[in-house]
């Protein structure tokens, strides 16, 4: 009800606003009547006020303006010219108009007075004379119409039919109307005697005035936005003097200065949240713009939607709503256009012909959420494939080698438009691009989800307001930074020792081991220009690690100090240092310094061009999410053997002199932090050349089973952050887990583990494996690389492993073999992991199988949803030696529990 | 009227009140270096003595950082670095603390930061001449007029180029 309120509060002050216009218009357009413009505006004014009260049910003021609008829409039309009676009449309409106003505000309900009834009447009546006289302007028009219609009429029946249920409304409504009169006479009679004493109406003539002067009170103004931003910066100005006065009565300690103190900063606190509170708005100001136009772009692609808004009261920052405004509309226009189906086909795929599009806000972790979803068509993965290959975007290998997600989100890049045809609606190449700038200039994100035949869901998340956001200080090069919470996932310090063992440098870029994940670092000294001298000074104070999520990608932030984190008022930079990219804005500390606001974005993307220059690393960043992204280490051998391996099996790299390596029972090793470690030439295991003779050579060390071994190799390449996608076919042999092309080259992707096994078929034995008797995993992975990785160290391990390449293939399997444990992905095409595990849990006649979930990333959110869906354990693909060990726990448990 | 010529910062305020508005111009004038440079009153909003400036990484080369002027965060812009006087046509000891000339639009001024401030002079329009071709050092894109004092040369800077950002139309956006 609240909202209704506040919607019938809007629309009481621009009514008032606007009416007060009309009485200067109409006297305009009786010095000028042919004036259009002015009609039109005239007409528009007066149609606004009949929808709004019709959405109210105010049925006397929608009867009143009703027909005053078919009189202008004749004037409109140029069927009738503006004389005095008709001015006369619209003016009387506009003051019968004011005085329900007046009513309204002071009641809430509109006034019952036969008076108003009397006034429809005569103006209906009006209204009909002038209609008549219209018609006979109109009536040679209307033929000619009427006989085109009929020309037409096999072909075009729809329209006719529309025109006709046209028509029927309005009878309808005429209908309608008429029989409220009646009613609300009837009920008016018995009243009018006891109400008319206390609501006399100022005269009695119903032509000639309305029943009470048209006195507005005024409850609501409109104010410059710019005023109220002002008021926004003294209000923070004001609280910075505060927390100095604040200062020093604690100093002085005089306990009348203290209260008096206190007083203020309640007031001055209580004083910026009201005004915090002006720049607040609903979203429903936005959303409530949209019923219409839903409605006209359903109709112009004939198409039925019905539009459902959930959250309208949901508030945000004012700046915000009208920037989100643009971004949200073209989605609608997407959804519409590409998204519901024709009617037609709508029933053929088995759904409601009526589409639904659903339009939500609310309110989630100090951010706001907007979602846009439709029952539609989905979108294609496939079909946006082919069109990025049409445009040019990307070569055919490209095209193929992108996972569905990575697809999905070639829509938001410049130039892509998947509408077959392009109508006037949406589907001119610009677009959903722009719609992702927008949004991340807010400082928000969005992510789209799509099922094939099943719909759409568009995600965008905002923060709820610019003015003031909680944000976390930190110190570089002697300033301190403000990073907004939003982007902040984790902060890390690790002491000098922990430096050493996990913080990894590859080329020029370092990475980070966060539990078992690969996390590219990067040091804010550096993006800030600053010289780079402190390798020494991380050996004595370890390393400060802010872990930043920048739009799906995380990544470390190497800073020298962290401190408090603190609501700061955002203040947007000059334009001689807006193009700044690392920086977001400004804000004032506690002690009226300034400090800069990062743009975590902004640091990404200047982090990977600073990183151009020095060829050969490459980070791929901004694949948001994307399950089967992963770092790769690429390594060379001779002059022509490309290899990779995922970064995440690597426990260091190092170099070593030829000298050093010596021969050990036939086996090559090398001392290495105190112990022997066998090293391994990839030749003796694959058909490759030899590595040539050289004075150093690169390590690629494991550490596995508690034990180190390594690989040796000429150089070590690059890093590289990308989605596997590997052909099996051409290469597939012992050791090798197939290929790709990477930066132009065929990339060998090694199998780490079964090239250790070659070299040493002990190697992975562990003792407490050995006993258990050969059970059977059933490996449920989509993609290639992982299942032969994961099948590769389960098959070493002594496991049988069933493999599957898609959640339903794998129910087949369990449905018709012997599974002892269950090892699942999650992101897979046709049944996902969850979705397989609970119907394993739930149907099949195996419920107490162990279930694994493996993953390549590990997040809380998916952590929690596998434990709901009924999952085991939850591991990281490349932690073989995790996932070994949950296997053996689990097997363990289940034998027990079957012995017991 | 030749008094006013005379670049002594206390007569100069004497003078002020004398002179009629008519045919003269005041300017705000502040010296760098060797140099001594005015502005046009229109364009100076408040003059403040010392403000803590925050340096800002990878800002243009001209800009120190932004200060704080309650509330307001302004860009700070070295006069000298601005117009390109070498580092031999002023010596500035690090340490000191150069002062700001608050100038520009209400909208969002900046600080032109000087290292020491005048006084506000009148000047009779007739003295006020176009600036000559070249002045050692310094970008006549900058200088909008010259008045040639009995000891020195003032130069009337021209604020409008003074704010505006250059890098705007490639980079913002």
């Amino acid at each position: 009800m609240g909202m209704e309120d506040d919607i019938l509060k809007d629309f009481l002050a621009e009514s008032k606003e606007n009416l007060e216009l009309l009485d200067q218009q109409f006297v305009e357009l009786e010095e000028d009547p042919e004036n259009e413009e002015l009609i039109k505006s005239i007409f528009r004014t007066i149609h606004t006020i009949k929808g709004t009260s019709g959405f109210f049910g105010f049925t006397t003021l929608e009867g009143i303006a009703h027909f005053a609008e078919d009189i202008l829409s004749k004037l409109r039309d140029g069927l009738v010219k503006v004389n005095e009676d008709i001015t006369t009449v619209l003016l009387q309409s506009v003051d019968y108009i004011k005085a329900i106003l007046a009513e309204l505000e002071a009641t809430g309900k509109e006034p019952v007075d036969t008076e108003y009834l009397d006034f429809i009447v005569d103006l209906r009546n009006f209204a009909e004379k002038i209609a008549k006289e219209a018609g006979v302007k109109d009536e040679q028009k209307e033929k000619g119409e009427t006989e085109k219609e009929e020309a037409s009429e096999q072909k075009e029946a729809k329209e006719i039919d529309k025109k006709e249920e046209e028509n029927g409304e309005d009878k309808k409504e005429e209908e309608r109307l008429k029989k409220e009169q009646d009613e609300t006479k009837q009920t008016e009679s018995k009243d009018s005697i006891k109400k008319k004493d206390d609501k006399k109406p100022s005269s009695k003539p119903v032509r000639k005035a309305p029943p009470t002067t048209a006195h507005l009170t005024e409850s609501h103004v409109r104010i410059d936005v710019h005023l109220l931003d002002q008021l926004m910066t003294l209000a923070g100005e004001l609280v910075l003097s505060r927390n100095r006065l604040t200062q020093l009565a604690n100093q002085l300690n005089d306990p009348e200065f203290l209260t008096a103190n206190q007083r203020m900063s309640l007031v001055v606190t209580e004083l910026q949240e009201r005004i915090m509170k002006t720049r607040m708005q609903p979203i429903g100001n936005v959303f409530n713009k949209f019923p219409r136009i839903v409605r006209d772009l359903a109709k112009a692609a004939e198409k039925k939607v019905q539009l459902r808004i959930e959250g309208a009261e949901t508030e945000l920052d004012r700046s915000i709503i009208e920037s989100i405004k643009d971004p949200l509309t073209h989605m609608v226009r997407n959804s519409i256009d590409h998204g519901i189906e024709s009617p037609d086909i709508r029933v053929q795929k088995q759904k409601p012909p009526v589409g639904t599009l659903v339009m939500k806000a609310y309110h989630e972790g100090g951010q706001v959420i907007i979602e846009i979803v439709d029952d539609g068509a989905g979108i294609d993965p496939n079909k946006i494939r082919q069109k990025a290959v049409e445009k040019g975007l990307l070569t055919e290998e490209q095209a193929e080698a992108l996972s569905e997600r990575e697809a999905l989100m070639l829509i938001f890049q410049p130039g892509f438009s998947t509408a077959e045809k392009v109508t006037n609606i949406s589907g001119r190449g610009v677009g959903m691009d722009v719609v992702k700038t927008n949004i991340e200039k807010l400082g928000g994100t969005i992510e789209l989800n799509s099922e094939k035949d099943v719909g759409t869901t568009i995600k965008i998340k905002i923060p709820l307001t610019l003015a003031i956001i909680p944000a976390l200080i930190i110190t570089s090069g002697g300033q301190r930074y403000a990073i907004p919470q939003v982007n902040l996932v984790e902060l890390v310090h690790l002491n000098p020792k922990l430096v050493e063992r996990d913080v990894q440098k590859i080329g020029n870029s370092e990475f980070y081991r966060l539990r078992g994940e690969i996390l590219p670092l990067v040091r804010l000294r550096k993006v800030l220009g600053f010289q780079e001298d402190e390798e020494e000074k991380n050996s004595s104070e370890g390393m400060n690690i802010v872990v930043l999520n920048a739009g799906g990608h995380l990544f470390g932030l190497v800073v020298d100090s962290i401190s408090d984190s603190e609501e700061i008022v955002v203040k947007p930079l000059g334009s001689h240092l807006k193009h700044i990219p690392i920086f977001a804005g400004t804000t004032l500390m506690g002690d009226g310094k300034v400090a800069l606001i990062l743009d975590v974005v902004g640091i990404t993307s200047s982090a990977t061009a600073g990183e151009e220059g020095m060829k050969e690393t490459t980070i791929v960043t901004g694949k948001d999410g994307e399950e089967d992204h992963q770092f790769l280490l690429l390594c060379t051998i001779g002059p022509n053997e490309y290899f990779a391996l995922p970064l995440a099996l690597v426990n260091r790299l190092d170099k070593i002199k030829a000298s050093d390596i010596e021969y050990v029972g036939g086996k090559e090793v090398v001392q290495y932090r105190g112990h022997s470690m066998p090293i391994i030439r990839l030749e003796n295991y694959l058909p490759i050349s030899p590595l040539p003779e050289q004075d150093e050579y690169h390590l690629i060390v494991f550490h596995m089973n508690e034990k180190d071994i390594a690989f040796m190799v000429s150089e070590i390449d690059d890093s590289l952050d990308l989605a596997i996608d590997v052909e099996e076919g051409t290469f597939k042999q012992e050791g090798i887990l197939g290929s790709a092309i990477i930066k132009e080259r065929t990339t060998l992707f090694l199998d780490v583990y079964q090239i250790i096994s070659m070299h040493d078929p002990d190697f992975f034995i562990q003792d407490d494996v050995t006993g258990i008797e050969t059970a059977r995993i059933l490996l449920a992975e989509d993609s290639t690389f992982y299942r032969n990785l994961l099948s590769s160290y389960l098959t070493g391990a002594g496991y049988e492993v069933l493999e599957a390449e898609d959640g339903a293939k794998a129910w087949e399997l369990f449905q018709t073999e012997h599974i002892d444990l269950v090892i699942t992905d999650i992101e897979m095409p046709k049944m996902n992991g969850f979705d397989l595990t609970r119907k394993i849990r739930n149907e099949s006649n195996n419920k107490d199988v162990p279930i694994i979930a493996v993953t390549s990333l590990s997040g809380e959110e998916n952590r929690q949803k596998g434990l709901e869906a009924g999952v085991d354990d939850y591991q990281a693909k490349l932690d073989r030696d995790q996932v070994l060990s949950s296997v053996a726990t689990l097997l363990k448990e289940k034998s027990l529990a079957n012995a017991a | 009227m030749v008094q006013e010529n005379n670049n002594l910062p206390v007569e100069g305020e004497k003078n002020l009140v004398e002179m009629s508005i008519s045919d003269t111009s005041q300017f705000v004038t502040f010296h760098y270096g060797k140099h001594f440079f005015g502005l046009p009153i229109d364009d100076v909003i408040e003059i403040n003595k010392a403000l803590d400036i925050t340096p800002v990484p990878m800002a243009p080369e001209y800009v120190s950082g932004v200060v704080n002027l309650r509330g307001q965060i302004l860009t700070a812009i070295d006069l000298a670095k601005r117009i390109g006087l070498s580092a031999k046509d002023f010596k500035v000891s690090e340490k000191k603390e150069l002062h700001n000339v608050i100038m520009g639009n209400r909208e969002e001024p900046v600080s032109l930061l000087v290292e020491e401030i005048g006084d506000v002079m009148s000047i009779p329009k007739d003295k006020i001449s176009p600036p000559p071709d070249m002045i050692e050092g310094i970008n006549l894109k900058y200088v909008d007029q010259v008045c040639k004092l009995e000891s020195r040369l003032l130069i009337i800077l021209d604020s409008k180029s003074l704010e505006q950002a250059e890098n705007n139309k490639n980079q913002g956006n």
